[in-house]
């Protein structure tokens, strides 16, 4: 364990690995290319058509769409390896699963970031835009971007256990997408059902916590929902991995 | 050191390591022989720990495998089979990646490492080749270079040499006859040639089942059950063949072509000097002087004839 928890020299070289394996393919490109689109036309759009300089389409939507993209960015990560076989290269070396799945994940999660964090350039483009009298939001602007953020690293958590199911990539898109679209679903029905159900559906979706981020409310709970996702499905694939070697 | 006591493995209702024994001196380069689907594979996984046994333990360097398998793994270099790599990558970025891994220290340290065993593995040629674009041959040899990048004491490789060509599978012998003395290599193969070429010991396994254990010319010994001279002499043919048979210990003789005789005798007893004497004293030149032994070959397919 070297000291710490995690042996970091091989979390860091996986997870530099794994970013290096997305752009050597066109697969990080084109997710960039389908994401900034789109994003950018959720942007766009209200600023002609209702003259207002708003993230509000986007904290609206953006989830959905990243419940399609972030299984596209993971679901290679583990089931590739385990296809070609380089899995058992990794988990005979002297490393834990944790170790394995971290560097893999934090990978992912390096390379949604960068992505997310792209779309401050939105954001100083309407900077510019609004006049200096009316102002922006910014707790609004950045609570949008940190919801993004937070919802991008809880689907990639989930993508990641979808792509330790077997070998392959297809079955792991379409299980991450599932369970994305399902907490993405939960959010926006929890209006339609009756007092405590509704609550409770109402914090398992991802509306609630998102909106929250959007209007520049930093509360834990909607971090502590984030992260508890993000835990538990590391966690799954862990396990995941370990039930592999019957 | 490698010790196996008792492995077993079972898949659902197959048990495909059956109380698997052995141990294996440092230093010794031990081939692992089965037919396809003997368990060859299996007791190298249960060995790294990448699957646990169901009963029987396994020591590696002293280490209890299942107690601390990230200790054993430190000590370990492993060829998986099939020889799985990544693709991607470029050859000394893939041995770095390995180095990484592994944690070998900072880049001086990682870097000196990799020039060595580009250099042992004869890789120098292909520096700058993406892994998915190298031959075979050159694979086989970057997934050991992989393997020995921390510089282990045991090396667990598993069928290294399959699907190479001739010239190929001699430079992957040649590799592994270099490593033999410094470490301790566990080899396995269904070529019978290859255990001959470069393993002090062989290990038979058949159905999951040690069949043999022993030095190549053993075990050969070992199985048969008489031993037979070929002699060709010069000579009167009844009267030699009277002669030879009247040595101590001869069985049966029998002869073929003019001068060619066939001397039977107990496993064990070697009567090549008796005959050579015999020729002296009576002055009949010996043309040609040889004790039949089994090849490994016949001790393998003897051993793991399906019944």
């Amino acid at each position: 364990m070297s000291g710490s928890f995690f042996q970091t020299h091989a979390v860091r070289a996986l997870a530099g690995r794994t970013l290096r394996w997305y752009f050597d393919s066109p697969s990080a490109y084109v997710t960039l290319l389908v994401f900034y689109l789109i994003t950018g036309w959720l942007f766009a759009a209200p600023l002609f058509l209702v003259k207002a300089a708003s993230l509000r389409g986007l904290a609206d939507l953006a989830p959905l769409l990243l419940a399609f993209l972030v299984p596209a960015l993971t679901m290679g990560l583990l089931a590739d390896e385990l296809k070609s076989g380089t899995f058992e290269t990794l988990a005979t070396l002297p490393l834990e699963d944790w170790d394995i799945v971290l560097g893999k994940y934090l990978g992912f999660a390096a390379l949604h970031l960068v992505c997310v964090g792209g779309l401050l350039f939105y954001v100083a483009v309407l900077g510019l835009c609004v006049s200096p009298s009316v102002g922006l939001d910014w707790g609004e602007m950045l609570g949008t971007l940190l919801g993004l953020a937070s919802t991008g690293l809880a689907f990639g958590a989930v993508g990641i256990f979808a792509s330790s199911l077997g070998r392959s990539q297809v079955v792991s898109f379409v299980a991450a997408f599932l369970v994305c679209f399902v907490l993405f679903l939960l959010g926006k029905s929890a209006a339609l059902l009756p007092g405590g159900l509704g609550n409770l559906v109402g914090y398992l979706g991802l509306d609630s916590h998102v909106d929250n981020l959007a209007k520049g409310v930093l509360d834990s709970r909607d971090l502590v929902y984030f992260a508890s996702l993000v835990s538990a499905f590391l966690y799954l694939t862990v396990q995941r991995l370990r039930s592999r070697r019957f | 050191m490698i010790l196996a006591k008792d492995l077993t493995k079972r898949f659902g209702g197959r048990t495909a390591v059956d109380r698997v024994s052995f141990e294996i001196p440092q230093g010794q380069v031990v081939g692992f022989l089965g037919p396809n689907g003997a368990g060859k594979t299996t007791t190298m996984r249960l060995l790294t720990a990448y699957l646990p046994a169901d009963e029987g333990r396994a020591e590696l360097a002293g280490i209890d495998v299942s107690e601390d398998p990230l200790a054993v793994r430190r000590r370990l270099g492993y060829l998986p089979e099939d020889n799985p790599l990544w693709e991607d990558l470029e050859l000394t970025e893939a041995l770095h990646f390995a180095g990484r891994l592994r944690g070998l220290g900072d880049g001086a340290q990682r870097a000196a490492r990799v020039k060595a065993v580009v250099k042992s593995c004869g890789l120098r040629r292909e520096v700058g080749s993406k892994v998915g674009e190298l031959s075979k041959g050159y694979r086989q040899r970057l997934g050991l270079a992989a393997a020995i990048i921390h510089d282990p004491d045991i090396l667990i490789l598993d069928e290294p040499t399959s699907g190479l060509d001739p010239n190929q599978v001699q430079e992957v012998r040649g590799l592994i006859r270099e490593l033999r003395s410094r470490k301790t290599v566990l080899v396995s193969t269904h070529i019978l040639p290859e255990a001959t070429a470069v393993c002090d010991r062989v290990i038979i396994i058949h159905r999951g089942r040690i069949a043999a254990d022993g030095r190549p010319a053993d075990l050969a010994g070992d199985l048969a059950d008489k031993n037979r001279l070929h002699l060709e002499l010069r000579g009167p043919r009844d009267e030699a063949r009277a002669a030879l048979a009247g040595l101590p210990g001869a069985g049966g003789v029998s002869d073929g072509a003019p001068g060619s005789f066939v001397v039977e005798s107990p496993a064990g007893v070697d009567l090549r000097e008796e005959v050579f004497r015999l020729a002296v004293r009576r002055d009949w030149p010996i043309l040609s002087l040889r004790q039949e032994r089994l090849s490994l070959e016949e001790v393998f397919r003897a051993l793991t004839r399906e019944s």
